[in-house]
């Protein structure tokens, strides 16, 4: 039975392995833009890198956006804490990167880090199959949309579950897979690191696939001019940095991931689909579509008329301010009668 | 009663006119063979759940470190000398109890979803969980003893009617579910749990309960020539065991014959049947008292306990608070009402102190009671002001037979089911599961030691 009045926006998974480039961080910046705009509700966050730091990259994103959590022992009505990051534990936990070190080794003036986050440990993270299959079963049906960018080690495991493939086809619309080249071509890092779990994916997930290939990623880049003058309303910005850290600047970066999400939010008008078809992996990695009538994959191609366009909406998105977290309802409540205000589901912001 | 076997059997009763009562695990029980070797093999495993509803001051409940547990938060604080027997589990989950679309009412789920592991259907009239994970060990047990389970609480038992936001009174004021359509509400009344226990069903007829309440007859005299033929057989030590257990079933029956005289000083204020304790940590005693004996007299391995009822407004006027638990909790930041929950949380923490004192100070073979139990303390939902649902107040009491190194904090992944936990406790209640409820693997044991 599903209580509540008005259907939210929708509800985004997103499983990257964020810090292994920039793309992902890029995309989460995205998300939170259209998180501002009511467009979309981040309902899960993890990361599939085995990597504290890579978990803590994404809390620092969280807070840096979503604000942080209220004080303790503050009033909060029945305001919900951050949502969790994900991470599997199974690691050796220590990974790390360029990106990453650029981003939580940063200090201020003053010597203190830069940017807040609260993951020292693992059990500062949460189980990432947990944690998504719970964000999925607070959604309406159909009104989740789940964005992977990394190994499909995560999902596989959210499959798995009892009634996991039950969960995912009556609350998920649509998978948009940031991996492969289409219809064929160079060999994708984030398949290669868990070919069997990207074939399982790929032929049990239980409703439609989306792909944004390597091709989206280089043909529509993120454009660093961007990074140089529309971040700068934060004397210290997390994805700048990331963004410098990458690679020597000034340079576009590719934007697979960044793709995947506009296209989750925003399906129309911005790319065009394939033709219906089946992707298929080979054991070296490599993607490879084979088009069929009734297949369940599709993947994103390059409308060279809206290519400015989207890639204008990458920057205007990615840049845009952090909204702080309000929820006018419950203060209207407050304020006319003093009581506390209903509480909302969980992981809604 | 056969008292002829070389071994005691361990469903020995002493039977009487209309009662039965069942006996501690006694050395005589073993065979001579095998004591020493056999002690601690046959000593059953027992199951308990003390449920305490509206939330937890977490951090006033919460060690503010990982491993060895050394000083106790406040609340916990009465915990302090058994600190050695538990276990402080931090970032369990029940994400069951959330709203997950159904709106207001995280009291009528959280305690809806405790034991169930199910998101319960929102009505007040066809209710809908799921069998809770004591009941399906209680299934597995039948006929091993007297009763499959026990259900015990210290407040209202209503079944029907709307007590959280369209919930049926049936979610919050019960633990155990038969089925997912038949809740199994507690006993509250001192005097029914004691018949149910020593009674003899239906040889106790309404007579003879009216003669032996009218001669007020301790239920040990009707026993009393097969306690006599018994410790004709008993070694010293098995007698004074027997004295002491004997004399604790003694001491019940006089706390409910207090507690019936008293009555007409009962709170005016406060909805009690007939023999309940005013106090509550008199009822809790009493009860908690119950319980103790039948595990002891293998009565029943699995009990569920709702210290009161979820979203319970009762006051604590035994404490000095007389504003309701429940809008307490809404406390909004307020120092004092926070401090109010506070005094609350302690005081019912002191009481399950109390209990597992008992529990520790009771021989069986050579263990203590409280070796051959796990018993989980805890709340469906962690911070009662905003109705969280993670990070559970959740202590785990006895070390299952030495399964569990106790003693400990352990912490968690962030969203860890509730159920992993359910699923590794039956497990060593003797009962294999792949899932339960939405468990996602067994809380590994391996964590625990």
């Amino acid at each position: 039975m599903q209580f509540q009045q008005v259907k939210p926006s929708v509800g985004i998974v997103f499983d990257s392995d964020l810090g292994n480039g920039v793309d992902a961080a890029l995309a989460l910046a995205l998300l939170y833009g259209l998180e501002g705009k009511g467009e979309a509700r981040l309902i899960s966050n993890s990361t599939s890198m085995s990597s504290l730091k890579s978990a803590a990259f994404a809390d620092v994103l969280a807070k840096f956006y979503a604000g942080p959590p209220p004080a303790a022992g503050a009033f909060a009505g029945f305001e919900r804490p951050l949502p969790p990051i994900g991470m599997p534990g199974d690691g050796d936990l220590s990974g790390d990167t360029a990106v990453l070190k650029a981003v939580l080794e940063k200090t201020t003036p003053e010597g203190m880090p830069a940017y807040s986050h609260g993951i020292n440990r693992l059990n500062d993270t949460a189980d990432p199959v947990a944690l998504i299959r719970n964000a999925m079963t607070a959604q309406y049906d159909e009104n989740c949309m789940v964005v992977l960018a990394g190994p499909a080690i995560n999902l596989v495991k959210v499959m798995d579950l009892p009634g996991g493939l039950e969960l995912i086809r009556r609350k998920v619309k649509l998978l948009a897979l940031a991996a492969g080249s289409y219809p064929d071509g160079r060999t994708d890092p984030r398949v290669k690191a868990d070919v069997a779990a990207a074939k399982r994916l790929l032929s049990e997930w239980p409703t439609p696939i989306v792909a944004a290939g390597t091709e989206v990623g280089d043909g529509l880049p993120f454009p660093g001019s961007s990074i140089q003058k529309d971040f700068a309303w934060a004397p210290a910005h997390p994805i700048v940095d990331a963004y410098c850290a990458f690679r020597n600047m000034p340079y576009d970066a590719p934007a697979q991931v960044v793709a995947a999400v506009l296209y989750a939010v925003r399906p129309d008008g911005y790319f065009k689909l394939s033709a219906p078809g089946k992707i298929s992996v080979l054991e070296d990695g490599r993607t490879r579509f084979t088009p069929s009538a009734d297949g369940p994959h599709k993947y994103l191609v390059i409308d060279p008329a809206q290519k400015e366009r989207v890639i204008q909406t990458y920057a205007e998105l990615a840049s845009a301010k952090p909204v702080p977290r309000q929820n006018p309802r419950f203060r209207n409540n407050q304020k006319k009668n003093g009581a506390p205000p209903p509480p909302e589901p969980v992981n809604q912001k | 009663m056969t008292i002829m076997r070389k071994a005691l059997h361990r469903r020995s009763f002493l039977r009487g006119v209309g009662a039965a009562v069942g006996l501690p695990f006694l050395d005589a029980m073993v065979p001579a063979m095998a004591i020493g070797q056999a002690r601690a093999a046959r000593a059953p495993l027992r199951m308990a759940f003390a449920y305490v509803p509206n939330g937890i001051i977490m951090n006033q409940w919460n060690p503010g470190y990982e491993g060895t547990l050394g000083e106790l938060p406040r609340i916990l604080k009465a915990m302090e000398p058994h600190r050695d027997d538990i276990l402080v589990l931090g970032n369990l989950t029940h994400n069951t109890g959330r709203a997950l679309l159904d709106g207001a009412g995280d009291h009528g789920r959280c305690s809806g979803s405790y034991l169930t592991g199910i998101q319960v259907k929102k009505t007040t009239v066809d209710i809908k969980a799921g069998v809770s994970c004591d009941q399906i060990v209680a299934r597995r047990l039948a006929g091993q003893t007297r009763f499959p389970s026990l259900e015990v609480g210290l407040e209202d038992a209503r079944q029907a009617g709307d007590c959280d936001s369209g919930y049926s009174c049936a979610y919050t004021n019960n633990l155990a579910w038969k089925s997912e359509t038949q809740p199994l509400p507690p006993i509250l009344d001192p005097r029914a749990l004691f018949e149910r226990l020593f009674g003899n069903g239906a040889a106790l007829n309404p007579e003879a309960r009216a003669r032996q309440s009218d001669y007020r007859r301790s239920i040990l005299d009707f026993v009393s020539e097969d306690t006599r033929k018994l410790e004709a057989t008993l070694g010293p030590t098995d007698r004074r065991k027997l004295d002491e257990y004997l004399s604790s079933i003694r001491e019940v029956e006089g706390q409910i014959e207090r507690a019936e005289k008293t009555n007409a000083q009962i709170d005016p204020h406060m909805e009690k049947p007939y023999g309940v304790p005013a106090d509550f940590a008199e009822h809790f005693k009493l009860m908690t008292a119950m319980i103790t004996i039948a595990f002891q007299a293998d009565l029943t391995r699995v009990v569920t306990f709702m210290m009161t009822r979820e979203g319970t407004s009762r006051p604590y006027r035994e404490i000095g608070i007389s504003d309701g638990h429940h809008p307490c909790t809404h406390h909004q930041g307020k120092p004092d009402l926070i401090e109010k929950v506070t005094q609350i949380n302690t005081y019912h923490a002191t009481q399950m102190a109390g209990w597992v004192e008992t529990l520790k100070s009771i021989r069986e073979g050579d263990r203590r009671l409280l070796d051959n139990m796990m018993v989980v303390y805890g709340a469906g939902l962690s911070d009662g002001n905003r109705h969280l649902h993670e990070d559970l107040p959740t202590l785990l009491i006895g070390n299952a037979g030495g399964a569990i190194r106790t003693g400990r904090r352990v912490v968690y992944r962030k969203e860890t089911p509730m159920c992993n936990l359910h699923l590794a406790m039956m497990e060593r209640m003797g009962v294999h599961m792949e899932h339960f409820g939405d468990s996602t693997g067994q809380l590994s044991f391996a964590d625990l030691t």
